[in-house]
C-alpha cells in the first residue's frame, strides 16, 4: 500500500468511527422512518394507486429464482451467423444472390450477395451446442448457457431495438428501462448502494445514451447510477479531492453539530431527525462504494479468470467483475455498456469481429465461471446480446476483405445463464440463411417478461400508474414467458 | 380506455368493502346502487342500449325486469334472477367478479324486501340520475358564509381566517404565539417572493419601529415582481407546463411555450381579478376578436393567454398524428381543466359514468363539446399549426423581398444536385458491365410508377443503383459537402429577414361548428349520440338549462369556451367546485398542506376536507372584494394561523400531533427552486431580470443535466424539457411533466444529501458565498471604528495555530563544526517577504529577506535561513533545487546544517543545481537547516531554492509525510485575524442571525480539526483559497446543509 492509500485509509477508517457512534439524537428511529422512506407530506391519499417512492425490498409475486442480474449489453448487433448460430446452407451459397427480401440500413454498398462465416464452428460442452471459434472461452462455459437464436425485434435499426429491449415499445423515449422496473418492483437490498448500476465504458456512451438507463416516467430513484469510469465514478457521492475523507467527515460533523442545536428549538420534529439521518446514510453510501471498487484485495486467480493480467482484456475484465463484487454486495441490476457500437461490423467483418470478441469473450466467461465457483450463479442472471443481428448478405466495401453486414432485427441470438436458466440448450432456430427468426421467436417483451419471471414476478402486475394508466414494462404488447428455457 | 377502466375498477374493491356496515339494513341507494353502479349499469341502464332489455337502473325496473322476466322477487333472493346470475359469476361478463361479501349483501337486501330509502322518481332521464344524497354532497353546495363563534379579538384571532380555525379547533387548542420577527421575515420572503430576504432587507424590517410593520412587509412583498414568479410557479405546476411537446420519441422542442408563463407572471403581478385570469385563460381567443392588419397588445394578451389549453403534452406536429394521439391531447386538456379549474376528476368519466362521483359519462362529453370548435380531432391543427405570427405588416413586405434573393440561390443549387445525382448514377453503373449498364440505367430513370417487374426486380436485385439525394453522401461525399454549403447560403440569406416572433394559442376557426357526440366506451371509433356543449350537470340545479349555446350570434367564435368561463366565474352565484378549488391551491402553497389534500379531487375518491367552512369564507370574501388575488393572500398572511411559531408543544401534540387544526405552523422544505434561487441569491450570482425564453440546459458526460451555468437565473426561466430533467431540481421533487402537477411530494433522502454534499454547482456557491462574506465583512470594517465584538459573544476566541514546522530567519554559520551557532526568526512580513525589518534594505542586516521559494541573503554575516523542525524522531530525505539567477554578481552558496553538521553544500551563479541529500535521523524538534550565503558581496544574489523535506517516522503506526517549503511559507503566511469575524459573518448571511455559544464551542473545535488537518495536508488547499478560506468556504457550505436554512419554520 502506498502513502496515498494509507492516508485515504485513515480517512475511511475515521469515517467509520463517527458513523460508529453517530448517537447525535438522531438515532434508531428516525432511520427506520428513512428507511420507511420519504416523508412524503400531504401526498394525495386519493391516488389509491399511488406508486411507491422508496428502495424498500418488496415480496415477490411467487419464489424468485434469480435475486441480481448482470446484463453485458453489445451495442451494434453481434454477428450471429458469425458466433453462435451456424449457417451451413450460408456457407454452400456464398457468393449467390439470396432469393428472398431483405431491408438494407446502407444503401449505396447494398448488394444481395450471401455472405457465408469465414469462421469455424465446432459442437461445445456437453451439451455439443455449436459455436464459432470466436468464441473459445465462452464455449468453456457453453454447459451454464442458454443460448437462444430465435430473437426478433422486427427493426433493423440500433436505437429502435434499443429502446424496445430496454423500454418496451420498439422506438419509444421516456419509458423507464428494464433496470428500473426491477428496481421498481423489488426495492433494494443494500440500502448503502444504488439498487441499479451501470458500468460505462471508458470510451464514452454507447449508442443512445443515457436512454440506456432512464427512468422514464418514474421518479429518478429508479434510474440508473453510472459507475464512470474515471473520477468521479458515481455522480455527486464523492466530493472533490481535497474534501475527501477526512475533511468532509469534519464538515459534516460540524453540520450534525449545528442540527443538533437547531432540533433544541424543534423537538420532537421528525422530518428534521429524518433529514440528518439522510447524511450519515449518504456517508455510508460513500463507503460502501468505495469499498466496492476495490479490487485489490482480489486474488490473482480471479484477476487471470477475467483477463485483468491481459491488455487486452483488462478493461473489460475489470467491469465483468465490479458486476460481481457489486452483485455480492447487493446491488440488484448491472448493465454494461460498450463505448459507441463495436458489434456494428459493417466493415471488414473478418478482421473486426475477432477483435471486439478478443476483448470480450474471456472476461465474460469469467464471470460466469466465477459466478458459479463462487456459488452465486444460481441467484444471478447473466445476460448477453446485442438489441439486433446481422444480415446473411453482403455489405460491399470494394474488396472481399473489406466486406461487412448491415443490420438485421428480424433474427439474431442472444444468450442468458444462471438465475433459474436452464444452462446448455439452445432455444429457437432462424431460416437457413440466418435471416429471419422461424421456430420459437423470442421478442424483447419475452424476453422482459420471462427476466421478470425469474425475479418472482408477474409482469402484468407490476405497473406504474402513469398519466391514468396502468404502465407496464411490456406496455400491454403480447409478452409470453419462455417457459420452456427455465430450469 | 381499457386499462383506465380497469384502474378504477380495482380501486373501486377496497372502497366499496370498506363501505358496508354489517349492522345496518342495506337500503338500495346507499348500498345496492353502488354495486350495481360498480358491476352490473354500464349494459343495463347507463345507456340507450339496454342489454338484454333489462334497466336496473330503478326497483320497479327491475321487478319489471327484462326479456329473461322480472330480474327481482322482493323478499325472495333464491327466486330472484339477478342474484342467480350473480352468485354463479354468470354476470358480470369479464373476470373481475362481484365478491362474496357483496353478493351477501345484495342477498340480504333482496331478502328484508329490497327497500328503498325514498320513493323513486316517477320519470327518469336518459343515463344513469342523480340521487339526493349525490347531490347533497359537501362540494357541490353552494358556499356559505359560516356562522362564526369567536370574536376578532386583535390579538389571538385576527380575522375571519382565525375565527374559522378556532372555532373548529377541539377543547384544549388555541393558537400559539406568533412566531419572532426574523422568522417571519425570513417566511414571509421565501413563501411571497421565494428568495431569502439580503442583509440589508432583513435589517430594514427588523428596526422598522411601526406597530404595523408586518403589514407593511406583506404589501411590500406582494409588490415585488418576483412575487409573480414565485406564484407562477404554483399555477405552472398546475396547468402542466413544459417547454417541449412530448408524447414521441423527439419530444420536440415548443419554442413559444414561455410567452405564457411570462403572461402568468404578469398577471400574478398584475394582480389581474382571479375571474378574468381565467376567462382570458379559458377564452382570451373569443374576446381578442379578429385581427385587423397588425394584432394590438391588448390581442396578443389575450391570446397568449389560452397557452393555458395548450399545455398538455401533443406530439402531433412531431411523429404521431393519429386519431389517438389527437383524441389523447384532447382528453389530457380536459384532465387540467377538470382537476385544476374543478376540483374534479372529470377524466374518471371518459369511458363510462365516474364510479364514485356523479359525473356522467354525458357530462364529460358536454365538456369535451365545450372544446370542441377549437379541438376538433376531425379537423386537428397540429402544435405547429396553432402557432399565431405576430409579424407585422412591414416586416411581411421586407421578408419577402429577402426570400426572393434565398430562392435564386435555392434554384442554382436544384441545378447542381441534379447534375450530382446523374453522376453519382453513371459512376456507380460503371461497376457493372453492358449490357446490364444499359438495362440498369433505363430501369433507373424509368418513374417508380412505370417500371415493369422486370425493371423493379432488376433494381432490388442491385439495390446500390437506387441512388436518392438522401443518400447522395454515401456516392459523392465532396459533391454532397458542395451543396451544404448552398445550403448555408440559403440560410445565411435567409437570417437576415426580420425574425418572426409567435405566439402558442389556441382558437376556432371561423364559423367552425362541429358536432360532438357521445363515445362508447370512450373510443372515437364508436361515436354514439350527440352531446351538447354544457356544464357538470351536478353543479345545475333542479329545472334549470345545463347546457351553454352552441353558437353565440354575436361572436365570431362559438362563444362557448367564454360561457363556460362566465359559468365558472359568476360572482353572483359562485361556483363552488371552482372558488373551493383555487382557495384550496393558494392555502396549500402558504401553509405547506391544502384544506382538501386532494386539490385535483374534491370528489369522493378524494380527501374530505378539514375545514370546509374556511374555504367558503376565503372564496366568498375574495369574491366581494373584487377576485382579487392578493388580496386572498393578504387575508390569509395576516391571520394568527399564518403568524404562529412552528414550535411543537407537548401538550396539544398530545390532541393534535398532526396539526390538523392549525394550532402551530408546520415547517416546510424549501421547494426546489427555491432552494437553487436561495442559494443564488446568497453568493450574489442571481440574476434577477424577469421574463424572456428559456435558459439552455447542458448534459455533462455522465448524463446529468444542469442549467446553462453562465446564466444564473432564477430556476422558473430553465427550459422544462418532458425528457430532461435538471437533476438538482429533480432531486428535490420538481415535477417531470406528465399531464400535471397538483401536489408535490417533499422527499427526505440520501440522494439529496449527496447532491447538496458533492455537487459542483454546490460547491461553487459555497464557495462564492464564502467570497461574497468575506468582502462584505471588508466593507463593514471600512466603515466601522474599533474593534466589533464578535456577534453576541465578544469572549469567543479561536483555537490556537497549530505549531509551524517552518521558521524563516538569518544566523551564524560556524565553518569548523559546520552547525549553526544562533539563529533570529525574522518577524516581519510584507508583500510576501519575511524580513527582520520593515524595510529593504535594513541598516543592520542588509538585503537579507525569504519569500515562499526562494529570497536574497543579506552580507556575509546576515545569511537566509529557512528552518525546518522535526515533528518527532525520525529520518528526513531531503530534494531541492537551488538557482541563482544573474549573471552579474559572484553567485550563493546553499548549506543543509543539522545537528550532525553539514550534509551538503552547493555554489551557483546564474545556474541551478539540485540540493539532494539522504537518511538523516533526528529527532523530536530537532532543526534542520536550509542556510542560504552570499559569495564576497551581496549584490544581484537573488535565488530560488525550493526543498521538499520527507519526513519518515520512526513510529511504524504514523505514516510518512512530505514537507513542502514553499506551502510551509504559504502557511506561514495565513493571517487568522479576520476568520472570527468572517465565521460570524456566514452565520449572518446564511442564517441571519449569530451564531449561540453552543454553536461557537462547535465551530471552535471544528476551526481546530480543520486547521490540523490543513496543515498536515496543504494539499487539501483547493483553487488558490488560503486555510481560512478554505474553513470559511466548508462553513458556508454546511451551513447551507443545515436543515435551518433547508427548511422554513
Amino acid at each position: 500500500m502506498n502513502e496515498n492509500e494509507q492516508t485515504q485509509q485513515d480517512c475511511f477508517e475515521q469515517r467509520r468511527r463517527w458513523l460508529g457512534h453517530v448517537g447525535m439524537g438522531v438515532g434508531a428511529i428516525a432511520l427506520k422512518l428513512l428507511l420507511s422512506q420519504e416523508q412524503l407530506r400531504a401526498e394525495p391519499p386519493i391516488l389509491k394507486d399511488k406508486p411507491h417512492r422508496d428502495l424498500i425490498p418488496r415480496a415477490t409475486h411467487f419464489a424468485p429464482k434469480a435475486k441480481a442480474m448482470i446484463s453485458l449489453f453489445q451495442h451494434g448487433g453481434p454477428s450471429h451467423m458469425d458466433l453462435t448460430d451456424p449457417k451451413p446452407e450460408l456457407t454452400k451459397f456464398h457468393g449467390t444472390d439470396y432469393q428472398g427480401e431483405v431491408g438494407f440500413s446502407f444503401v449505396n454498398q447494398a448488394s444481395k450477395k450471401l455472405l457465408g462465416s469465414p469462421f469455424a464452428f465446432a459442437p461445445r460442452g456437453n451439451c455439443g451446442t455449436e459455436l464459432s471459434e470466436l468464441l473459445p472461452h465462452t464455449s468453456s462455459v457453453i454447459d451454464e448457457l442458454c443460448l437462444i437464436r430465435s430473437m426478433h425485434t422486427g427493426n433493423n435499426g440500433h436505437e429502435v431495438s434499443i429502446r424496445y429491449f430496454h423500454g418496451g415499445i420498439p422506438g419509444v423515449l421516456g419509458r423507464p428501462t428494464l433496470g428500473a422496473w426491477l428496481t421498481y418492483a423489488l426495492g433494494s437490498e443494500s440500502q448503502e448502494l444504488p439498487a441499479y448500476m451501470v458500468l460505462s465504458d471508458p470510451g464514452g456512451h454507447p449508442v443512445d445514451g443515457v436512454t440506456n438507463w432512464s427512468n422514464g416516467f418514474m421518479p429518478a430513484l429508479f434510474q440508473g447510477t453510472v459507475l464512470r469510469p474515471k473520477e468521479p465514478r458515481i455522480f455527486n457521492l464523492q466530493p472533490p479531492a481535497h474534501l475527501v475523507g477526512e475533511m468532509q467527515t469534519q464538515n459534516l460533523q460540524l453540520l450534525q453539530e449545528i442540527n443538533r442545536q437547531h432540533t433544541y428549538l424543534h423537538p420532537n420534529e421528525p422530518e428534521l431527525y429524518a433529514r440528518m439521518a439522510t447524511y450519515e446514510l449518504a456517508a455510508k453510501m460513500q463507503l460502501a462504494a468505495t469499498d466496492a471498487l476495490d479490487i485489490s484485495k482480489e486474488t490473482q486467480a480471479t484477476l487471470n479468470l477475467y483477463g485483468i493480467d491481459e491488455p487486452e482484456t483488462k478493461e473489460y475484465g475489470t467491469r465483468c467483475l465490479l458486476a460481481r463484487r457489486l452483485v455480492e454486495r447487493g446491488v440488484r441490476f448491472v448493465q454494461l455498456f460498450h463505448s459507441g457500437q463495436p458489434w456494428d461490423n459493417h466493415d471488414s467483418i473478418a478482421k473486426n469481429l475477432p477483435a471486439i470478441c478478443r476483448k470480450t469473450d474471456k472476461p465474460v466467461a469469467g464471470l460466469v465461471a466465477d459466478l458459479k465457483q463462487r456459488g452465486l450463479l444460481d441467484s444471478t442472471l447473466v445476460h448477453w446480446g446485442g438489441e439486433i443481428g446481422r444480415l446473411p448478405v453482403t455489405q460491399e466495401h470494394g474488396s472481399p476483405d473489406r466486406a461487412g453486414r448491415d443490420h438485421n432485427g428480424q433474427g439474431f441470438s442472444i444468450w442468458m445463464a444462471g438465475g433459474g436458466i436452464r444452462g446448455g440448450m439452445a432455444y429457437g432456430k432462424t431460416d437457413d440463411f440466418g435471416h429471419k427468426a422461424v421456430e420459437n421467436v423470442v421478442t424483447p417483451n419475452d424476453f422482459q417478461a420471462t427476466v421478470m419471471h425469474l425475479f418472482g414476478l408477474d409482469h402484468e402486475k407490476i405497473y406504474y400508474p402513469y398519466n391514468n394508466t396502468k404502465q407496464i414494462i411490456t406496455s400491454n404488447r403480447p409478452a409470453k414467458v419462455v417457459k420452456e428455457i427455465l430450469a | 380506455m381499457i386499462r383506465l377502466c380497469l384502474l378504477v375498477y380495482l380501486a373501486s374493491l377496497t372502497m366499496v368493502c370498506h363501505a358496508q356496515d354489517p349492522l345496518k339494513e342495506p337500503s338500495f341507494e346507499s348500498d345496492i346502487r353502488p354495486i350495481l353502479r360498480e358491476y352490473c349499469l354500464d349494459c343495463h341502464g347507463a345507456t340507450d342500449k339496454l342489454e338484454g332489455s333489462l334497466d336496473l337502473r330503478l326497483v320497479r325496473f327491475m321487478l319489471k325486469g327484462g326479456d329473461s322476466g322480472p330480474a327481482l322477487v322482493s323478499g325472495n333472493a333464491d327466486a330472484s334472477l339477478i342474484l342467480q346470475r350473480v352468485e354463479s359469476d354468470d354476470m358480470p361478463p369479464g373476470t373481475h367478479k362481484v365478491s362474496a361479501d357483496k353478493k351477501a349483501v345484495l342477498r340480504a337486501w333482496i331478502a328484508a324486501g329490497s327497500a328503498t330509502m325514498r320513493p323513486e322518481p316517477e320519470s327518469i332521464e336518459p343515463g344513469i340520475p342523480l340521487t339526493e344524497s349525490e347531490r347533497a354532497y359537501w362540494a357541490y353546495q353552494p358556499l356559505t358564509k359560516p356562522n362564526l363563534l369567536k370574536p376578532i379579538d386583535g390579538v389571538g384571532i385576527r380575522n375571519g381566517v382565525d375565527q374559522v380555525l378556532a372555532d373548529a379547533m377541539p377543547e384544549g387548542l388555541t393558537f400559539g404565539a406568533d412566531a419572532p420577527r426574523a422568522t417571519l421575515i425570513r417566511r414571509l420572503f421565501l413563501d411571497l417572493i421565494g428568495l431569502p430576504p439580503s442583509q440589508p432587507q432583513f435589517e430594514q424590517w427588523m428596526q422598522n419601529p411601526s406597530d404595523n410593520w408586518y403589514e407593511q412587509l406583506v404589501d411590500t412583498l406582494l409588490q415585488s415582481p418576483h412575487y409573480g414568479e414565485r406564484w407562477a410557479r404554483h399555477w405552472l405546476d398546475a396547468v402542466g407546463y413544459a417547454d417541449s411537446d412530448g408524447a414521441t420519441l423527439s419530444d420536440a422542442e415548443r419554442p413559444w411555450a414561455w410567452k405564457y408563463r411570462d403572461y402568468v407572471i404578469k398577471s400574478f403581478n398584475d394582480d389581474k381579478p382571479i375571474d378574468r385570469f381565467m376567462i382570458e385563460q379559458l377564452a382570451g381567443d373569443e374576446l381578442a376578436g379578429t385581427k385587423q392588419e397588425d394584432w394590438t397588445p391588448q390581442q396578443i394578451e389575450l391570446l397568449t393567454a389560452t397557452g393555458f389549453l395548450r399545455m398538455t403534452a401533443d406530439g402531433t406536429g412531431s411523429g404521431d398524428n393519429s386519431p389517438e394521439a389527437r383524441n389523447k391531447t384532447i382528453a389530457d386538456t380536459i384532465q387540467v381543466v377538470g382537476s385544476t379549474l374543478l376540483g374534479s376528476s372529470l377524466n374518471c368519466a371518459q369511458c363510462h359514468d365516474h364510479r364514485y362521483d356523479p359525473i356522467s359519462h354525458e357530462d364529460y362529453f358536454a365538456i369535451r363539446a365545450v372544446l370542441e370548435p377549437a379541438l376538433d380531432w376531425q379537423q386537428w391543427k397540429t402544435p405547429p399549426e396553432r402557432l399565431v405570427s405576430l409579424y407585422t405588416q412591414a416586416d411581411k413586405e421586407l421578408s419577402a423581398q429577402i426570400e426572393k434573393d434565398a430562392q435564386a440561390i435555392a434554384t442554382e443549387r436544384a441545378t447542381k444536385e441534379t447534375e450530382y445525382m446523374k453522376e453519382a448514377l453513371d459512376k456507380e453503373l460503371m461497376k457493372f458491365e453492358e449490357p446490364l449498364r444499359a438495362t440498369l440505367r433505363t430501369a433507373y430513370e424509368t418513374p417508380a410508377d412505370k417500371r415493369t417487374d422486370e425493371q423493379k426486380m432488376l433494381l432490388d436485385k442491385n439495390p446500390s443503383v437506387n441512388i436518392s439525394p438522401g443518400v447522395l453522401y454515401q456516392y459523392l461525399p465532396a459533391a454532397a459537402e458542395e451543396l451544404k454549403k448552398y445550403d448555408a447560403k440559403i440560410a445565411e440569406t435567409r437570417a437576415k429577414k426580420p425574425p418572426e416572433t409567435f405566439l402558442q394559442s389556441l382558437s376556432e376557426p371561423a364559423g367552425h361548428i362541429p358536432v360532438t357526440k357521445l363515445f362508447h366506451r370512450g373510443d372515437h371509433n364508436q361515436p354514439t349520440r350527440q352531446v351538447q356543449p354544457g356544464k357538470l350537470s351536478v353543479l345545475v340545479p333542479e329545472g334549470t338549462s345545463k347546457t351553454f349555446q352552441v353558437d353565440d350570434p354575436n361572436l365570431p367564435t362559438s362563444g362557448r369556451r367564454l360561457a363556460f368561463a362566465k359559468w365558472l366565474t359568476q360572482s353572483e352565484s359562485p361556483n363552488p367546485l371552482f372558488v373551493r378549488s383555487f382557495v384550496n391551491r393558494i392555502w396549500m402553497h402558504h401553509f405547506g398542506k391544502a384544506i382538501v389534500a386532494t386539490p385535483g379531487d374534491f370528489g369522493k375518491l378524494g380527501t374530505p376536507p378539514t375545514h370546509p367552512h374556511l374555504l367558503d369564507w376565503l372564496g366568498l370574501d375574495c369574491i366581494e372584494h373584487g377576485w382579487s388575488l392578493k388580496h386572498l393572500h393578504r387575508t390569509i398572511l395576516l391571520s394568527t394561523a399564518y403568524r404562529q411559531s412552528s414550535t411543537r408543544d407537548p401538550v396539544r401534540d398530545a390532541i393534535d400531533s398532526e396539526n390538523r387544526f392549525y394550532w402551530r405552523r408546520d415547517l416546510q422544505r424549501l421547494d426546489a427552486e427555491v432552494l437553487r434561487d436561495s442559494v443564488l441569491a446568497l453568493s450574489g450570482e442571481l440574476k434577477a431580470d424577469l421574463f424572456g425564453p428559456p435558459i439552455p440546459l447542458q448534459e455533462d458526460d455522465a448524463g446529468q443535466v444542469r442549467i446553462d451555468p453562465t446564466q444564473p437565473r432564477r430556476s422558473l426561466y430553465a427550459k422544462s424539457r418532458r425528457t430532461q430533467p435538471v437533476a438538482i431540481l429533480q432531486a428535490f421533487d420538481a415535477p417531470v411533466m406528465g399531464v400535471l402537477c397538483d401536489v408535490r411530494p417533499a422527499s427526505t433522502v440520501a440522494t439529496q444529501s449527496l447532491m447538496m454534499m458533492n455537487n459542483e454547482f454546490l460547491l461553487e456557491q459555497a464557495d462564492k458565498i464564502a467570497k461574497r462574506v468575506t468582502q462584505q465583512l471588508t466593507q463593514q470594517t471600512a466603515q466601522q471604528t474599533a474593534a466589533e465584538p464578535i456577534g453576541n459573544s465578544t469572549a469567543w476566541k479561536l483555537p490556537p495555530e497549530p505549531a509551524s514546522r517552518w521558521k524563516f530567519g538569518t544566523g551564524t554559520f560556524d565553518t569548523p563544526s559546520g552547525k549553526l551557532v544562533s539563529f533570529t526568526e525574522f518577524s516581519n512580513l510584507s508583500e510576501g517577504r519575511r524580513m527582520p525589518g520593515t524595510q529593504i534594505p535594513d541598516p543592520t542586516t542588509g538585503f537579507v529577506f525569504l519569500t515562499n521559494t526562494g529570497g536574497h541573503p543579506g552580507n556575509r554575516s546576515y545569511p537566509a535561513i529557512r528552518r525546518w523542525i522535526a515533528p518527532s524522531a525520525g529520518t528526513v530525505e531531503i530534494k531541492g533545487t537551488l538557482s541563482h539567477g544573474s549573471p552579474n554578481g559572484d553567485g550563493v552558496t546553499g548549506r543543509i546544517v543539522s545537528k550532525h553538521g553539514q550534509s551538503g553544500n552547493w555554489t551557483v551563479k546564474a545556474g541551478n543545481g539540485e540540493t539532494n541529500v539522504a537518511n538523516i535521523s533526528i529527532d523530536a524538534d530537532d532543526t534542520i537547516d536550509f542556510v542560504l550565503e552570499c559569495g564576497e558581496n551581496e549584490t544581484s544574489d537573488s535565488f530560488t531554492w525550493t526543498v521538499k523535506v520527507s519526513f519518515r517516522p520512526n513510529d511504524p503506526t504514523s505514516s510518512s509525510v512530505v514537507f513542502d517549503s514553499a506551502v510551509g511559507f504559504q502557511l506561514q503566511q495565513e493571517d487568522y485575524s479576520s476568520l472570527g469575524r468572517r465565521i460570524v459573518g456566514a452565520w449572518q448571511h446564511l442564517l441571519r442571525r449569530a451564531p449561540n455559544d453552543q454553536e461557537l464551542d462547535a465551530v471552535g473545535r471544528f476551526v481546530q480539526s480543520q486547521l490540523d488537518l490543513l496543515h498536515r495536508q496543504p494539499e487539501r488547499l483547493s483553487s488558490g483559497n488560503s486555510i481560512s478560506d478554505q474553513v470559511l468556504v466548508n462553513i458556508c457550505q454546511m451551513l447551507l446543509n443545515s436543515n435551518e436554512f433547508l427548511y422554513i419554520d
